[in-house]
């Protein structure tokens, strides 16, 4: 299953997200095969793609709402997901298998470098995933090890990670004070008044303070987007995750949503934005990713991504969509 | 003939007094019966939920299916005849035994119900609060069960008003503890014996379940109306 599987590992100390060397299969079904990208402070990244190319999946992957089925995801240098030994040299040396491999190849290659010998042995075993025998004590240990000193539990990290939906999710059983006020109350993160001052700050400044006390059945889509995005706020992200948020608005209210995440961007937030609204994509973001078939097939700067696209495929979808 | 007999057993104060103690008497075993199917169907519910999440719950939930599926796919008379004269067969016992065997029978029912109610909560709603850093059970207790309780009311209430018109098998048991002797549905064959005339003392009878049933439906009309409010437009 794993055969020919891409691997490598990013250490990127001042990214906010490292996503390495990620699949995802639903069932049999492989949606992702192998994204690796890193998300740094202060970026505004654009996803694009055609339906089903696995956009919302990477996106749900990073805030785990997705269970990666190989692959790390990283936030803050702290590790969100089991311990991946494909993307660590040093954990596989660890490994009979490596010591067996390794012997192997040496003896078949007389002329081999110690380094040599040590790469091949170690893309040997990734390319044909040979670690699945029982790999005994230092292994078993090394995983360990390394995995109780950098996890972090992915209930923190979606604190700091926030998310905004297609179809807005707001708490249908509360009301939008209430839809606001929940998660950084329950969490600790503030007391409840504190909370409703800043909840009460935040709606006025997308001029919904009146909306306080409603329940979001009464309200339009483009308000509930725009309060699901101030909910977002409230526990003080230190990323915005947006899958489609544009998406499921009736073609009047796109432009109040959008000036809304153009405002967070310009206070310095970091954004992944799926999207298909290439406007945005070229005025707000960074940097533009574009996904096909499950994997990244480029990524620039707005302007070589839309003015000098490379990938065929890329220049196919753009041709269509602009 | 027919009204007469039933004015006689109307107006006669042993008889219609018997009658009302009978329904007394079924109130009382529905009600404890409900408490119990309550807790067990909710907890079931919890546990076959939660087996989709966690390692640690996947033998509790197959222990859990094995009663919904039994308990669904067999007569609770038999079941009432297997606690009563089996299980739990003790001395002046029966009542309890019986109570007991319609809990347990309703508890399969309503854990199917509330774990309906829990699916049809958009999926949209735990992925909102999970994605807030909300654990899950902090999302399942203030997010989910407030909407699936109110997507559920009308189908517990209906298993509530089947609950209580089951119980009238209990008399074939002869149960008999402290106060209860006797439930409604003996009470109208004890009161036949007098009358002999089964049209007359059924129809009051089943004058008496109809009343009670009818405030039940209208419990429930009520219940789901206030809880209703919140989400109307
Ligand atoms: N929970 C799931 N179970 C099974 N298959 C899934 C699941 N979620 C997504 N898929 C499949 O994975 C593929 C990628 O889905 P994804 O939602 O990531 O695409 P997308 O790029 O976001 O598309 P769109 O633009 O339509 O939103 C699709 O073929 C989809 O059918
Ligand atoms: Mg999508």
């Amino acid at each position: 299953m794993n055969e020919g599987k891409e691997v490598f590992f990013r250490s990127d100390d001042d990214a906010l997200i490292n996503v390495c060397g990620l699949y995802k299969y639903f069932g049999k079904t492989e949606v992702l095969k192998g994204v690796s990208c890193s998300i740094k402070k202060g970026e505004k990244v654009a996803i694009i793609g055609l339906s089903g190319s696995g956009k919302s999946t990477f996106l749900r992957c990073m805030n785990l709402l997705e269970t990666p089925t190989y692959g790390e995801i990283w936030f803050e240098n702290k590790l969100l997901t089991p311990v991946d030994p494909y993307l660590h040299a040093d954990i596989i040396r660890k490994s009979r298998t490596y010591k067996e491999v390794r012997a192997k190849i040496s003896a078949e290659n007389p002329a081999f470098t110690e380094t040599d010998a040590d790469k091949a042995a170690i893309s040997e075993i990734k390319a044909h995933d040979l670690l699945k025998k029982n790999e005994g004590k230092s292994y078993a240990a090394a995983i360990k090890a390394f995995y109780k000193s950098n996890f972090l539990d992915a209930d923190l990290a979606r604190r700091k990670i926030g998310m905004v939906f297609q179809h807005f999710n707001l708490f249908n059983n509360l009301t939008v004070l209430k839809n606001m006020t929940l998660a950084p109350v329950e969490t600790g993160l503030y007391g409840k008044e504190e909370a409703e001052e800043k909840a009460l700050g935040l709606l006025r400044r997308i001029g919904l303070a009146d909306k306080a006390d409603v329940y979001p059945a009464t309200l339009s889509g483009g308000q509930k987007q725009r309060i699901a995005i101030v909910r977002a706020l409230m526990m003080d992200p230190d990323v915005l995750l947006f899958d489609e948020p544009t998406s499921a608005l009736d073609p009047e209210m796109v432009g109040e949503v959008l000036s809304l995440m153009k405002e967070l961007a310009n206070d310095g937030m970091t954004m992944v934005v799926v999207t298909h609204e290439m406007g945005f994509a070229k005025e707000v973001a960074s940097r533009v990713i574009f996904i096909d078939d499950g994997v990244i097939k480029e990524e620039n700067g707005p302007e070589e991504f839309f003015g000098e696209p490379k990938d065929e495929r890329l220049k196919d979808f753009l041709s269509k969509v602009l | 003939m027919l009204f007469q007999d039933i004015y006689r057993i109307i107006s006669d104060k042993e008889l219609i007094g018997y009658l009302f103690q009978g329904l007394g008497n079924t109130v009382v075993i529905t009600v404890f019966a409900v408490l119990i199917g309550l807790f067990l169907g909710v907890a079931v519910a919890m546990v076959k939920i939660a087996a989709e999440h966690s390692k640690a719950m996947k033998i509790p939930a197959v222990i859990c299916n094995i009663y919904t599926t039994v308990i669904r796919g067999t007569p609770v008379s038999l079941q009432l005849f297997i606690m009563v004269f089996g299980v739990l067969a003790i001395p002046g016992f029966k009542v309890y035994a019986a109570i007991l065997t319609f809990g347990i029978n309703s508890g399969a029912y309503v854990s199917e119900n509330i774990r309906a109610g829990i699916n049809s909560v958009d999926k949209g709603q735990t992925e909102a609060g999970r994605a807030l850093g909300l654990s899950w059970g902090k999302t399942m207790r203030k997010i989910i069960l407030p909407q699936a309780v109110k997507n559920v009311i009308p189908a517990i209430g209906n298993e509530m008003i089947a609950l209580l018109k089951e119980t009238s098998i209990i008399s074939w048991i002869g149960a008999t503890v402290g106060t209860i002797t006797f439930d409604l549905n003996a009470a109208a064959s004890t009161v036949n014996r007098t009358v002999v005339n089964y049209l007359a003392s059924g129809i009051v009878a089943g004058a008496m379940y109809l009343a009670v049933v009818y405030l039940m439906i209208l419990a429930v009309k009520l219940i789901e109306r206030r809880l209703g409010k919140n989400e109307r437009r």
